[in-house]
């Protein structure tokens, strides 16, 4: 594609009727991915001249330098101020100043500081003999933040516009209203000449609020005493007892947990686990248990780590903690453009905060000014300011950069760990510093002998072995004595030590392994032989030397650091594979390395004594380690930095400087002054203050779509110009306020939503709605809805009487950023597990296979509303998984529980535990004859009588009283069971 | 329904409303409905479809293309001596060495006299059928970011895989069977957002048909929950019935409400499969001649022999794109990556693959299935001509080999070249977008039409890059 960024496209595939729409390419490109696009020659500029330019040259000839005259920002600017003239030749290279310059062939020798590569001044001169091509010409640094000041229709688009406070507005039926949200949508709707849909009956409404606040069906129980309840508010003592649920936060904070992109592992690449992330997870939980405020849960998630601690000489765990909302997205720990893998850290951060708590696309202003919303480039990079200065990673220089870990206790305490661990690191070094130099001294004394060694394990090894006694019980057995005899005649002939033989012989003889640098060892003739296993003791000699004398140099070092308590420097690396036979033969175990044993014999008396000692001083060091300090998966502040903005969003290629800033657009000129380090701070009261009028629209418009299926909004994490206009914008900032005025509680917008008429109309629709209003947009009824997956699960392990309601904590084993690299590690496997399902690990890269399948949220980018599909794959799941059948049998279990219970009892029971509804009279009857049909079909097949009302196995099953049925009374209940979890009526949400 | 239909202009609000979730399914719209009922159903191409499906063949950690397809005299030449340019960013900073010549011989092959090196005996004898691209181009030097670019077409962010934006572009043929399947992916560099759908609907997700550590004797159940357990045939459509009395009651209790109707379908679909897939991945229905053919009788060629005859059977019934993992595993952990000891290493991995990869091509070409169906093989980079470790080559994504084979493109046919050295692509260069762009439009889409709006805009395989390389289609 060529540079137009805006191109007209007709859309493919999918819906296959053809309708135009706006592709807008380029809006949030990888960095380098827009380099590609161009021509040739301008490819050629972008990605080898330009950034030669940015990073070896703009320190002084730049727009503000100009040292000589030389701006190399813009191609106008070679054309040098003053005298100096032009400082190319296009098409001449031979002819222009700069390249002579950067040859270092005249006068003016360029950089001063140190001749370019060859390949950078190939490239130069291959750029002029181009005709020294720059892209449109236009100025480097400018274009693409080009923004500027806003226009009237960028500054009043409809959701940077302040809250107002709206009066609910009169309505014809005013019987209908029971909380203000009714006069909203009731106006609408008569209005339009909408009727809304009848209230939804008692038992509906009950299970539509039971899984809306707490994502479980009520019990069988819970069903009973709500139909018992005659009072006037029964339904309102019913959210009460919900919202007073601890499982009320596992499903809220789930919710939240979408739009966070909560995840335990780092996905992308070697998907390293973060090994905290559940901590995070569970302060989600917690905060909607205790309902703390939206504005200080906002603030917690942006610079928890910065809020004081509440008691002195503690440090303030639970904000370190909420940020995690930071810390936990995806990440390419080991991508080697270090400083492209940083901002892409960044780059994540600010799409999560746009997306999530402003609803805004920030992220699509890295490349260039965004191309909807009036998000300019500087903006974005004003943004990124504020995530450089804040601690991303342990450090991102590092070949696969290591995640960072902030201790839950004081630095002093965590210091005493880290210190003494830093100890035991060091004593541990200072002992094999030892071993390794005495071992040294062994091998270079016992070297020349070498060859000796090998001629002679040859000749053990080439000795006939004679035919194996047929008595004899294993041809290894039998084979053993024969060598040792040998070994003990040749080791007696050469006058040479038998158990350093036998170490030869056991390291030369053949493995499973292939050992190639043994070959031209074990194959040498024998008149050859010596002249190779010279050589060998040569090659050895030769990188022996060079390899003690680097680490006794590097010794001399060690303890010098050591003596003065300074960092000690690496360790000289080194490569085995450079020659395998020295690697092998002077380990511990080899023929030439020294055991633990053989220490005492070999090192000097000295030595050993000071090894003997230090190794009682680590055992202490070890014995008194302090406990570890809990750590949490967070961000920190780091040091300030000066932020520039990148051209093109390419990280080697800075711009101009930007300050740290909140979008222009939003502050009208009134940006708060950051003081702070990384401004984390300052962004956290911003974004969380009332007269933020995105934050508090986008949370209000996520309360009702959490509680109706679709927001006021319908595109959740989109309030720009790509996204849809709200379909009650009075209704929504109505509230927006009284969400502000009522101290950001989510609880107190529950009630006024559940306790609302529009909350409890039914799912009935009029054909005029169908045909005319197919999305509900007037919300003239309640929308149907599938169970999302934590709903399907914990349904069925509720249903089955297994629900493990432990709450918190990990089901993911260590601690450390372990990896997954390896093939053998089967995906989680969620139907061992009876906790709650958000509870399960998450690692991204291997979500857990049932989750996915019900379209459970992508963990990977801030989700605003899932999808909900219905394919064949889950319709599987539901006939034929073992999951679906033992939970299907446990149920049946439980309707099978009391020997008294008349059948159609059970059928009541099995629908009211299911379905939370009471069936009909032919429906009872129809399920009576198809038990008995099943029973009969399979009577023939299996009629062992079932004794024990227990599963047998590990599984987790409650124990109901034992009595005997069939075994196809079992199947027959088991399948009716299983049919009702299959059905539509259970799946879906009245 | 037909009140949508009518309606384009709504049908596009309504994707616009499903932006920043996970596309149409979630609506209440007709249109999901339709599209929840059936979103595999075949679709119109936007151009002359070459071939109407694909099989990948991946060979992960990085083959080396010097080694095998693109012999460099230079490295001859010049064994021992110093890259004679600065080298581009690498993986590992240790243990670089000079120019290493490859140690294997290369020899010309077929009409074509296309060379291939010693380790590809049997593929050799499928040159004609093929077309080397000496050209390729990536932007990772390290393996998940290189993977997550070969299957998604970026490196930084997670997107739909290129087999989801086939299936998503193109339906499926056989409505029994998914549209596409994995066949023994790799757990880690990116897991599952390899085959993932990423923010396309979950239908078009690829099916993994087990994982690299398996076994073919581990794969009982090759779909998940395909096979029945402890219900007959009989008293499952009986049970079957049941429900979908129940469900038809709820329908039409609720106005038929599409959602439901959609689930109803979405069972009797169910149904089907498990009568049908079963049979696809039934191997014990080839001949003896076959599976010797695919090296199952011998240890070292069992896995990926099973893979390639599974592909076959797959891509007989219709499945879109069928992926091949030639991958870590026990036995084998570090696939091709030979940062050292690059012969035992390239000689232990050619032997796993040579006989069945050759085999699928000699099989495919039998039945007639080379004449529409596209053959892609890569790594996710090549390997540099100076030595690492002494005996080994690092990540090189800056110019490398890959093939294809079949339909839609010329045989015997070399496409690109590197410098003399091989570690650029200089003449032709087919980056992981071109070679996107290539296969998506060998297969009749158009990169630049296939687009979904999500967060905000419009997505492609292709980002804003790609260009599908004409030279190289028949």
């Amino acid at each position: 594609m060529n540079s137009s960024n805006l191109v007209h496209m007709q859309q493919g595939g999918k819906l296959g009727t053809p309708g135009t729409v706006v592709l807008l390419a380029g809006l949030v490109l990888g960095p380098s991915a827009g380099l590609l696009a161009g021509s040739e020659p301008e490819e050629f500029f972008e990605t080898k001249i330009r950034p030669l330019f940015a990073a070896q040259c703009q320190s002084c000839h730049d727009d503000k330098q100009k040292l000589g005259g030389l701006d190399l920002t813009r191609r106008e600017g070679l054309d040098r101020e003053g005298s100096g003239g032009p400082v190319i030749v296009p098409g001449d290279a031979g002819a222009s100043a700069l390249i002579r310059a950067v040859r270092y062939e005249s006068k003016i020798k360029m950089p001063p500081t140190g001749k370019l590569s060859a390949t950078e001044i190939v490239d130069l001169t291959e750029w002029v003999r181009m005709g020294a091509p720059w892209p449109g010409m236009r100025t480097a640094r400018r274009t693409d933040t080009a923004g500027g000041a806003f226009t009237e229709e960028e500054k009043s688009w409809w959701s940077f516009q302040p809250v107002l406070r709206q009066e609910p507005p009169a309505v014809r039926n005013a019987d209908w209203v029971r909380t203000p949200i009714d006069n909203f949508i009731l106006a609408r709707l008569e209005k339009e000449g909408f009727e809304p849909a009848p209230a939804a009956d008692k038992l509906t409404l009950l299970r539509r609020v039971t899984y809306d606040l707490t994502g479980l069906p009520p019990t069988e129980r819970e069903v009973k005493d709500y139909l018992a309840d005659d009072s006037a508010d029964a339904y309102e003592t019913v959210v009460e007892r919900l919202l007073d649920s601890s499982r009320y936060g596992e499903r809220w904070g789930r919710h939240w947990l979408d739009v966070a992109r909560y995840a335990d592992s780092t996905g992308v690449d070697e998907d390293h686990k973060y090994p905290f992330a559940w901590k995070y997870r569970d302060y989600v939980v917690d905060a909607f248990n205790d309902d703390i405020p939206f504005d200080r849960f906002l603030q917690e998630q942006i610079a928890g780590d910065l809020f004081p601690a509440e008691e002195q000489g503690t440090v303030n765990a639970r904000g370190i903690i909420a940020t995690g909302f930071l810390a936990l997205g995806p990440k390419l720990i080991a991508e080697q453009d270090k400083k492209k893998m940083l901002y892409d850290m960044i780059d994540e951060q600010i799409e999560v905060v746009g997306k999530a708590v402003l609803g805004l696309t920030l992220q699509c202003a890295r490349c260039h000014d965004h191309k909807f919303d009036p998000i300019r480039q500087r903006d974005y990079y004003s943004m990124a300011s504020i995530f450089r200065s804040t601690r991303q990673v342990e450090d991102w220089r590092t070949h696969v950069s290591e995640l960072y870990f902030m201790p839950l206790v004081p630095e002093a305490e965590a210091e005493a760990y880290f210190s003494h661990q830093k100890k035991i690191k060091l004593k541990d070094q200072q002992i094999k510093n030892i071993v390794e130099e005495q071992s040294a001294t062994h091998v270079m004394r016992v070297l020349p002998g070498v060859p000796e060694y090998l001629i002679a394990a040859r000749e053990v090894m080439d000795a006939p072995q004679p035919p194996v006694p047929a008595a004899a019980a294993s041809a290894e057995t039998a084979a053993e004595p024969n060598r040792d005899e040998a070994l003990m005649r040749v080791a007696s002939q050469h006058a040479l030590d038998a158990v350093q033989l036998g170490k030869w012989i056991e390291y030369l003889k053949p493995t499973d392994e292939v050992r190639p640098h043994l070959n031209w060892l074990l194959e040498a003739g024998e008149a050859e032989l010596p002249a190779v296993a010279e050589h060998y003791r040569a090659e050895f000699e030769k990188i022996a030397t060079k390899r003690y004398a680097d680490l006794a140099q590097w010794r001399v070092e060690f303890d010098q650091a050591l003596a003065k308590g300074e960092k000690p420097p690496e360790r000289p690396s080194f490569f085995g594979g450079e020659n395998r036979f020295f690697t092998e033969t002077k380990t511990s175990n080899g023929p030439l390395g020294v055991s633990r044993e053989e220490r005492k014999k070999v090192f000097s008396a000295d030595a050993f004594e000071r090894l003997t000692h230090l190794e009682a001083e680590l055992r202490e060091l070890k014995r008194t380690l302090p406990s570890k300090p809990p750590m949490a998966n967070a961000v920190a502040e780091e040091e300030p930095y000066q932020q520039h903005i990148f051209v093109g969003g390419n990280v080697h290629v800075p711009g101009e400087a930007v300050p740290k800033a909140f979008p222009a657009v939003l502050t009208h000129g009134k940006q708060a002054e950051i003081t702070g380090i990384s401004g984390r701070m300052e962004l956290a009261r911003w974004l969380s203050s009332p007269d933020n009028p995105l934050t508090v629209r986008v949370i209000s418009n996520r309360i009702w779509q959490w509680h109706f299926g679709e927001g006021l909004v319908r595109t959740p994490n989109n309030f720009g110009r790509l996204g849809a206009a709200p379909t009650h914008p009075e209704l929504l900032d109505y509230l927006a306020s009284e969400f502000v005025n009522r101290g950001w509680s989510f609880k107190t917008m529950h009630r006024l939503i559940v306790f609302s008429s529009a909350y409890r109309m039914s799912t009935e629709t009029t054909a005029r709605a169908r045909e005319t209003d197919p999305d509900n947009r007037l919300w003239s009824h309640f929308n149907r809805r599938r169970m999302d997956v934590e709903e399907i699960r914990d349904s069925l392990l509720a249903i089955e009487g297994t629900i493990d309601f432990g709450m918190g904590g990990t089901l993911q084993a260590g601690e450390g950023q372990g990896m997954t690299t390896t093939n053998q590690l089967p995906h989680f496997d969620a139907s061992k597990s009876y906790r709650r399902t958000l509870y399960l690990p998450l690692r991204r890269a291997n979500i857990p296979k049932l989750l996915t399948l019900f379209d459970f949220a992508d963990a990977a980018t801030s989700t605003g509303s899932r999808s909900s599909t219905n394919v064949a794959p889950q319709a599987l799941f539901m006939m034929n998984s073992e999951y679906v059948s033992r939970v299907a049998n446990g149920f049946a279990r439980r309707v099978l529980a009391e020997r008294r219970t008349p059948d159609e009892q059970r059928v009541r029971q099995a629908w009211l535990m299911a379905l939370a509804k009471e069936p009909t009279g032919p429906e009872i009857e129809e399920a009576l004859d198809y038990i008995s049909a099943f029973q009969k079909q399979s009577l023939d097949k299996d009629l062992t009588e079932v004794t024990s009302n227990r599963m047998e196995g590990p599984h987790r099953s409650p124990d109901y009283p034992a009595y005997h049925y069939s075994a196809s009374t079992l199947a027959a209940w088991q399948s009716y069971c299983r049919v009702l979890l299959a059905s539509n009526d259970f799946i879906y949400i009245q | 329904m037909s009140a949508f239909k009518k309606s384009p202009l709504s049908r596009r609000m309504l994707l616009r409303w499903s932006a920043c979730g996970f596309g149409l399914l979630g609506l209440r719209g007709l249109l999901a409905a339709e599209e929840s009922r059936n979103p595999l159903a075949p679709k119109q191409p936007h151009l002359q479809a070459r071939a109407k499906r694909a099989i990948f063949i991946f060979m992960h950690g990085g083959p080396s293309h010097l080694d095998i397809y693109d012999p460099k005299p230079r490295l001859e030449r010049d064994h021992g001596k110093p890259l004679p340019f600065e080298r581009p960013l690498t993986f590992a900073e240790d243990q670089v060495g000079g120019l290493l010549k490859s140690p294997f011989q290369f020899k010309r092959h077929g009409e074509s006299g296309i060379p291939l090196s010693e380790l590809f005996p049997k593929l050799a004898r499928h040159v004609d059928d093929m077309c080397i691209i000496r050209s390729m181009v990536g932007d990772s030097v390290a393996h998940g970011g290189a993977l997550m670019q070969l299957h998604t077409g970026t490196n930084t962010f997670t997107r739909p895989s290129w087999g989801s934006w086939v299936v998503y572009g193109l339906g499926t043929e056989n409505q029994n069977l998914p549209g596409f399947i994995t066949l023994k992916p790799t757990l880690f560099h990116g897991g599952s957002k390899n085959y993932s759908a990423g923010f396309l609907p979950a239908a078009y997700e690829g099916t993994p048909i087990g994982y690299a550590a398996l076994g073919p004797d581990d794969l009982k159940e090759p779909i998940q929950y395909l096979e029945r357990k402890g219900l007959s045939p009989e008293l499952q459509r009986f049970e079957l019935d049941m429900l979908q009395k129940m469900n038809r009651r709820s329908a039409e209790q609720a106005n038929f409400d599409p959602q439901l109707e959609g689930r109803i379908q979405a069972f009797e679909l169910a149904a089907r499969m498990q009568t049908e897939a079963p049979e696809a991945f039934d191997i014990a229905k080839e001949s003896e001649v076959t599976r010797k053919l695919y090296g199952l009788d011998q240890e070292e060629t069992r896995d990926v022999g099973w893979q390639c005859l599974v592909a076959r059977r797959l891509s007989e019934r219709g499945v879109r794109f069928v992926q091949v993992s030639h991958t870590y595993r026990v036995g084998n952990p570090v696939g091709w990556d030979a940062h050292s000891r690059l012969v035992p290493n390239h000689v232990g991995r050619a032997k796993q693959v040579d006989q069945p990869i050759a085999a699928l091509l000699t099989d495919m070409k039998a039945r007639g299935l080379l004449d529409d169906t596209l053959v892609i093989c890569s790594g996710e980079f090549g390997r540099t001509p100076i030595a690492q470790s002494g005996d080994g080559r690092d990540h090189n994504p800056y110019g490398y080999t890959s093939w294809m084979a079949g339909a839609g493109i010329k045989h015997g046919f070399i496409y690109g070249a590197t410098d003399e050295f091989g570690y650029h692509a200089v003449e032709d260069r087919m980056h992981i977008h071109d070679l996107h762009a290539t296969v998506l439009h060998i297969l009749g889409l158009d990169h630049k039409k296939l687009t979904y709006f999500h967060g905000g805009r419009d997505f492609r395989l292709t980002d804003v890059a790609g260009n599908a390389a004409e030279k190289l289609l028949a």
